[in-house]
């Protein structure tokens, strides 16, 4: 059926629903208000404005929708709060005055108002500034009114209304950069695509109004603002209050023993003791929650008084936060001199940050970084000159080609394994120009001989070497020497070749899948055999390799 | 005048040139605000809107230790609420000062100078 005019009963169900919606949606849009004072008002200010432009409509007992337009201008510029409150009743005034004197709206007169309404409220403001609640008005006026040359249907109108306001709202972070920097969408914007969602909701006389449910993209919407705003109000870790951002959802219609009856309010009350952050919303058959707290078993004992629990999810956001503080901490660091190494492993991380390397490159053997990769890594350490260690053969053509394409002076020291870059690191010095640290540290590369073990994936021949798989082998500045189904024996048997009359240190780094134990009886059966000799063991914790052995 | 900031550093003068800049920029950027006016409306007409050079003709600014009180003359578009637009111009006015220049704002007036008859 085509609805073809908005009476004066129609438009109050769409002032009261329309209402009735901002203010139960009031607190999100708060939580969205950045711009342009970020005081977390918005939302408040809107409802307000709209609530004294519904009174004084309800107050009104006239059948013409031009004397309700009048009421609710006159209302809402009377209660206009704030910004949005006042652009708000600035639209509204724009509305009445184009439906003066008229009994009934058709689709073209609708449109017309609000396109009114636009102009009336652009007039009052010295500079517009895009993305904000005015843009959001301008385009949904704009497609009611291209909707309105193809239909005599109010409905359809003023569903593109509500299109055309939702459209323009996601655009709005792109227009004002402080939305985008925050990464939400304008409050007021938001404010008004309820407003007309209510408006719509009126129009098709479903009652919505006691049962608004928002849909999933919404919640999640919702979510992230408030997510958005601990982050924005917590400055330090330490002063996060409540750590853990717990969700559950309750099934309200699953049949549970002692189950107790189910009031949103109480609810909604009982969890804003015990968090913040709530929100809360329910249709008859699933309540969602979100809530920050310190006590997440305490929000699902509570919920499962209501029914089963669906959906459980808990994030620690003092981790979260750390994470945010040492990603920003980590684009601000800076050196004049940089050195990056590529590594794995977070001993082995540690130990080239111990002699002194800025910036370490995730990657090995099994994922390689790339030219890309490294550009970025000498782009984000700031520095005037760089040095790079790539620790792998794999990685030292691409580490050129980074070098080549840098816009400041980068070396290249071909180190191929963790432990010639440990040991070349020992040569660097910042006060050097960057040839020269990497002839020093180049030349150091033949004093050490470096040693990996690790296991064979099949069977093969190499270097005269019968592979089999699943043994451990000892690969001796890159060839496969040794092979031996004991890892503690193929470790010896490595560390044995390696050793010359000059050699005086061998550090043992172990990786992720061995253990110190095992390192230390490495150790142990090579000091029967030769005392002279000096054992450093570090916890590497690299992937792929069983030990790095490096023998200087 | 100016206004005076003591840090451990040293001191930081910031001159009613530019403080009248930033409250000026904040007070017009407010829905409902159409122009600045002048303080000394009489001597400068009585209508007349300031252009951006000449806002701080409508921006008195009086410092004391590190705080400031602030007068805009502004004017407002007919059919505004004038309470509600004055308050705004008060907000964002106090934190542009805090957030752009560090000043903390003991009162920010406002003086509704004039009112322009926005075509309808």
């Amino acid at each position: 059926m085509v609805l073809k005019e908005i009476d004066s009963n129609k438009f109050r169900d769409m002032v009261r629903v329309a209402t009735h919606r901002m203010g139960r949606n009031a607190e999100f849009v708060n939580s969205l208000n950045v711009f342009p004072v970020p005081d977390g008002d918005t939302g408040t200010n809107m409802n307000l404005t709209i609530e004294s432009g519904a009174k004084a409509v309800a107050e009104n007992t006239s059948t013409s929708v031009g004397d309700l337009t009048e009421s609710l201008a006159k209302g809402m510029l009377m209660g206009a709060r704030g910004n949005s409150g006042v652009i708000s009743s600035q639209l509204f005034r724009g509305i009445y005055k184009a439906t003066q004197g008229m009994q009934t709206l058709n689709a073209q007169e609708l449109a017309n108002a609000f396109s009114n309404g636009v102009a009336t409220a652009y007039k009052a403001v010295m500079k517009p500034v895009e993305g904000t609640i005015l843009t959001v008005a301008r385009v949904a006026a704009q497609e009611g009114a291209n909707k309105a040359n193809e239909t005599d249907d109010v409905e359809e109108v003023m569903k593109a209304i509500v299109e055309g306001a939702k459209k323009s709202l996601k655009t709005t972070p792109d227009l004002l950069p402080v939305l985008k920097q925050v990464g939400v969408v304008d409050s007021g914007g938001q404010g008004l695509l309820f407003i007309y969602e209510g408006f719509l909701e009126g129009i098709l006389g479903e009652n919505f109004a006691d049962r608004y449910q928002p849909d999933k993209g919404e919640m999640d919407e919702m979510i992230n603002a408030m997510h958005h705003q601990s982050v924005q109000t917590q400055l330090s870790t330490q002063d996060i209050k409540n750590g853990y951002c717990t969700e559950i959802m309750v099934d309200l219609t699953a049949d549970i023993p002692d189950k107790k009856q189910f009031n949103l309010e109480e609810f909604r009350k009982h969890l804003s003791e015990i968090g913040d952050s709530l929100l809360a919303v329910s249709d008859d058959e699933v309540v969602k929650v979100h809530i920050h707290t310190e006590h997440p078993g305490s929000v699902f004992q509570y919920g499962s008084q209501f029914g089963q629990l669906g959906k459980i999810k808990i994030d620690n956001m003092r981790i979260q936060h750390e994470t945010i503080v040492n990603d920003s901490e980590e684009k601000q660091e800076s050196v004049d001199f940089a050195v990056i190494a590529v590594a794995s492993g977070n001993g082995i991380r540690k130990l080239f940050e111990s002699e002194g390397v800025n910036r370490i490159i995730s990657g090995g053997q099994t994922m390689n970084p790339s030219t890309q990769d490294i550009i970025d890594a000498i782009k984000k350490s700031g520095a005037q000159k760089a040095i790079v260690l790539p620790n792998n053969g794999n990685i030292v053509m691409a580490a050129k080609q980074a070098a080549e394409v840098s816009d400041i002076p980068v070396g290249i020291v071909p180190t191929k394994t963790i432990s010639q870059g440990l040991t070349a690191m020992l040569s660097f010095d910042p006060e050097m120009s960057v040839e020269d640290n990497v002839t020093s540290m180049t030349e150091d590369l033949d004093t050490v001989v470096s040693g990996e073990v690790t296991q064979a994936n099949r069977d093969t021949t190499i270097n005269e070497v019968e592979v089999h798989a699943n043994d451990y082998l000892g690969i001796i500045d890159g060839d496969i020497q040794i092979d031996d189904p004991d890892l503690i024996q193929a470790t010896v048997a490595m560390i044995e070749k390696m050793l010359d009359e000059d050699s005086e240190i061998i550090t043992v780094m172990f990786g992720r899948d061995s253990t110190k134990k095992q390192a230390d009886q490495v150790v142990a059966k090579l000091k029967e055999m030769h005392d002279d000799l000096e054992f450093e063991v570090h916890d590497g914790g690299q992937p792929v390799y069983n030990f790095l052995i490096s023998v200087e | 005048m100016a206004v005076k900031i003591k840090t451990k550093k040293g001191l930081i003068d910031i001159s009613n040139g530019v403080i009248a800049t930033v409250v000026g920029s904040a007070a017009t950027s407010n829905y409902g605000v159409v122009g600045m006016a002048s303080k000394n409306a009489i001597r400068d007409g009585f209508d007349g809107i300031l252009n951006r050079a000449n806002y701080k003709r409508g921006v008195v600014v009086k410092s004391e230790d590190n705080e400031i009180t602030v007068d805009v003359y502004i004017i407002i578009g007919y059919g505004l609420k004038i309470s509600e637009v004055s308050r705004n111009v008060q907000d964002s006015v106090k934190f542009s000062l805090k957030n752009q220049l560090g000043i903390d704002t003991r009162a920010v007036n406002v003086i509704v100078q004039s009112v322009k008859v926005l075509d309808e």
